[in-house]
């Protein structure tokens, strides 16, 4: 029987076939890999590279890094101080989705992009108050418009940065490169 | 009584003076059993309520639990001491060296047995060789109905199915006592914060903080005069780091 189907295989016609199965399982797998990288698709599309090129501070709309876990995503009303000065506002159809939500009260539906696992406790005060910038991890925001991730947030990355950091104090390597450090 | 050098276990390891860090008192003789600890527990910690029928099965998941004794046959029955019991925070562990995964490690930097839940395969030989049978297992991903998700603790990872799990000794509150002091330029001061289950019990029956530092409470009630206290199966070499006072009027 195994070999019946072998020898079917074998022949130029089975061979053929083993290509395009081989070809689709591939091809499937390059899409469903890609598909994990795509920057996701967000309520308005926020031109960060706009927003910095102002002059805009990146603690001006995301003030909770300096001070907790989170660096939060303003509220709508934040984003109203200014575009409520700015004519434009008023017509652009890109900006009609946060007209919509001021008048209505609704929040906007961000969909967050540099993200951890469940089991990730992340914190960014200590990043911030140890002297890294915001670039350090989620790269040149001045060269993007819809946020994106520019490296892949692991464990890999936390820990090479961690372990240069702590360099020759002992006590700090212990302490950033325990389990319980992140995971708990 | 046999002591610990009495025991020829080659497993019992005696490097010098064990002192930890972080450690708890727990006084016997005024707690009532009243299981607020154990609420608090849950609620701090996301632990699931599994339900009458997997309760059956023994598979009910709390991190702290209060076990009662009694003397005598009935109906002369005499109830003995309330007695809290949750991961002692071995200084020796039994459950770390069985861990296939590694998920169960020695945290160096707080002194504490770390349960790390991605790297959890669920073998569960930590929980069989656990002594003091504190360790709990997530079954099933168990469904908590609206509106009790609204009530997760953040700070908490949700465990899901097939990870053990245990005492962590609130190791978030640790963390952002630590954090808060950091940002403040200053040390962590004794008292500045408390464990779930110390924090909730109405008769201060639990006292949680520093164990090597001699001006904590802990510290002071550990070691004050000939003390009662006494640390649970320590004949096994565990060097627990809760201390159980008991019959001595504090």
């Amino acid at each position: 029987m195994l070999k019946k189907i072998f020898d079917w295989l074998m022949q130029p016609l089975g061979l053929i076939a083993v290509g395009i199965v081989f070809l689709s399982v591939f091809s499937v797998a390059v899409y469903g890999l890609s598909a994990t990288q795509q920057t996701p698709e967000q309520p308005i599309q926020f031109p960060h590279k706009t927003h910095i090129g102002f002059g805009i501070q990146c603690l001006y709309c995301h003030p909770g890094a300096a001070k907790g876990p989170a660096a939060g995503i303003p509220s709508q009303a934040k984003c109203w101080a200014c575009h409520n000065q700015i004519e434009k506002t008023q017509t652009s159809v890109l900006l009609a989705p946060l007209k919509e939500a001021v008048l209505s009260g609704n929040s906007i539906q961000w969909v967050p992009v540099a993200i951890v696992p469940d089991f990730v406790q992340f914190n960014h005060r200590p990043h911030i108050a140890a002297g890294k910038n915001c670039e350090d991890c989620h790269g040149d925001m001045s060269q993007v418009n819809i946020a994106e991730n520019p490296q892949v947030l692991n464990m890999g990355f936390c820990l090479n940065c961690h372990i240069e950091t702590a360099g020759e104090d002992e006590e700090k390597l212990i302490k950033l490169t325990d389990c319980g450090t992140c995971h708990y | 009584m046999t002591t610990l050098s009495d025991l020829k276990i080659s497993e019992v390891k005696l490097e010098g003076e064990h002192v930890g860090k972080w450690g708890m008192v727990i006084d016997q003789d005024i707690c009532t059993g009243c299981q607020a600890c154990v609420a608090a527990c849950s609620m701090e910690n996301n632990i699931p309520f599994v339900g009458e029928e997997d309760s059956g099965y023994g598979r009910a998941m709390h991190w702290i639990r209060i076990e009662r004794f009694w003397e005598g046959e009935y109906p002369e029955v005499k109830m003995t001491n309330q007695q809290p019991m949750m991961c002692q925070q071995c200084g020796s562990a039994p459950c770390e060296p069985v861990c296939p995964a590694f998920a169960t490690v020695h945290s160096q930097a707080e002194q504490l047995n770390l349960q790390v839940y991605n790297r959890c395969v669920g073998t569960r030989y930590c929980a069989n060789n656990c002594p003091y049978q504190v360790r709990t297992f997530n079954w099933r991903d168990y469904q908590r109905p609206e509106p009790l998700p609204n009530q997760f603790n953040p700070d908490v990872t949700v465990r899901r199915r097939g990870v053990m799990e245990k005492c962590t000794f609130c190791i978030q509150r640790i963390h952002k006592a630590q954090d808060k002091a950091k940002s403040e330029g200053r040390e962590v001061a004794d008292g500045e914060f408390t464990t779930a289950c110390a924090q909730a019990c109405p008769s201060n029956a639990i006292t949680f903080g520093r164990i090597d530092k001699e001006d904590t409470l802990v510290y002071q009630m550990m070691h004050h005069g000939q003390s009662h206290g006494k640390k649970h199966l320590e004949e096994l070499g565990t060097l627990p780091s809760i201390t159980y006072m008991n019959g001595g009027g504090a």
